[in-house]
């Protein structure tokens, strides 16, 4: 390994440390040339395409980003209006059912109540035909009961009695019979 | 085995790039050869990338790479924080990282040091040659002062360093370690670099040498190292490059406040808007 007798020898003989480390600047000159025109040619044909990709990349992830925010706020948002028609539709339920409720106990009221006056009036009329049938039945016996005066009175009397003198017998009878 | 006995051994390793011929007077070296053929990989690479994102053909290459570059991105505009000079400095900064990267990488291909001609090995990564890792860093150095220059203004920026010494001595004093601090930051730069990529190929060749033909077996754990290194060296001297351009776009004095950072705010325009 002499390579730092060499560096060393070089140093000693040229006397510039430049030499001995390899600085030539011709080729110093020629590298930074060389170097920056790489640097204009990548920097004009090649980097703006490789940028314009990163911020197009860089775009559709933010955009992508806040496409998944407004999802997630319109999920947030549906979720909330789901739960709100859910709970107004109870609601809503509730009070049909209630109204159901009331609308049935009032519909059997109502029905009771009409039975009963419908039971109530049979009864009525039932009372009343007995009242007329007995009091048809009285007007008959009544009638019969005459005739039958009239008959039993013509036999005892023997004659005919004349409807002055019968009207005045059956009073008689009948003052008779209620004494 | 002692180093005299590896000594013995004539290994080849020179701390200069060796020229394998001549174009008249000028010197084609072995390092240079390497980085025409680096830098015409790097350019081929990324216009096959962007020739497949133009098209909207991608397959996982270039989706790598396009993450890779992705990343650079986002470093850039998370150091500078002006966008305008985030967006200007990209091409210079991204194309530092990827030219590092690959020439660095070619240090490992195999056949490094024993393919020789004319008694000179004809592989030698350009990031271990100075001339290279110097030329970057002045690039870096100049590109920075233009932007610090374009921000500040002129006397802005030499209003870093110069500071009048009677009326503010400490200023003065830390100007004249700021001008010290650009040139050990340059230095630093080329140096870093050339060292761990210089070092990297010698201790190649060295474990190549002491492992012998077990080297089979015990050199690709130290060449998937050396891939590590190059990338740990392309990165640092990426962000080295964005955080000088961030501190000379950012520095400001008293009179200036630290969150202006917008271009119309810097010292030359105000001058120009009073006068």
């Amino acid at each position: 390994m002499n390579f730092l007798t060499t560096f060393a020898e070089t140093t000693e003989k040229s006397g510039d440390i430049f030499s001995a480390l390899g600085i030539d600047w011709r080729l110093l000159i020629l590298q930074i040339v060389a170097f920056l025109i790489l640097v204009w040619l990548l920097g004009k044909f090649v980097y703006p395409w490789l940028m314009k990709s990163v911020d197009e990349r860089q775009k559709n992830i933010e955009e992508a980003a806040k496409a998944a925010k407004q999802a997630q706020e319109s999920a947030a948002e549906s979720q909330a209006e789901t739960a709100e028609l859910l709970a107004q539709a109870r609601k809503e339920a509730d009070e049909i059912i209630s109204t159901a409720k009331l609308q049935a106990s009032e519909t059997l009221s109502a029905s009771e109540k009409k039975a009963k006056d419908t039971a109530e009036k049979i009864v009525a009329d039932a009372h009343d035909q007995i009242q007329k049938d007995i009091a048809a039945a009285k007007r008959d016996l009544y009638n019969e009961t005459l005739q039958l005066v009239a008959l039993t009175t013509e036999k005892v009397v023997g004659k005919t009695a004349t409807q002055k003198t019968d009207e005045a017998l059956i009073a008689k009878l009948l003052k008779e019979e209620k004494a | 085995m002692s180093l005299t006995s590896l000594a013995a051994m004539e290994l080849h390793i020179s701390i200069s790039s060796e020229p394998l011929f001549h174009i008249g007077n000028f010197p084609v070296t072995n390092a240079l050869l390497t980085g025409v053929a680096g830098g015409v990989l790097a350019a081929v690479i990324l216009w096959y990338v962007a020739g497949k994102v133009r098209r909207g053909t991608y397959n996982r290459f270039v989706g790598l790479v396009q993450w890779v570059f992705e990343g650079l991105l986002k470093q850039i505009n998370d150091v500078v924080p002006d966008k305008k000079i985030a967006k200007k400095i990209t091409p210079l900064a991204v194309t530092i990282f990827f030219v590092v990267l690959i020439n660095y990488w070619l240090s490992v291909i195999p056949g490094l040091d024993s393919i020789k001609w004319n008694g000179v090995p004809v592989l030698r990564s350009l990031t271990a040659d100075l001339n290279f890792t110097l030329g970057l860093a002045l690039i870096t150095v100049v590109t920075v002062q233009i932007y610090a220059i374009r921000y500040l203004g002129v006397f802005g920026n030499a209003g870093r360093y110069l500071r009048n010494p009677f009326k503010d001595p400490v200023g003065a004093f830390e100007g004249i370690l700021e001008l010290i601090g650009e040139v050990s930051r340059g230095t630093a730069l080329a140096l870093r670099l050339f060292g761990n990529a210089f070092a990297g190929e010698v201790l190649l060749i060295v474990i190549a040498v002491l492992t012998s033909y077990a080297a089979t077996v015990v050199l690709p754990f130290f060449m998937a190292f050396e891939l590590f290194i190059g990338f740990i060296q392309a990165y640092v001297f990426f962000v080295l490059t964005l955080i000088f351009t961030s501190l000379a776009v950012a520095h400001h004095g008293p009179e200036h406040p630290t969150d202006a950072h917008s271009p119309t705010d810097t010292p030359k325009k105000k001058a120009v808007a009073k006068g």
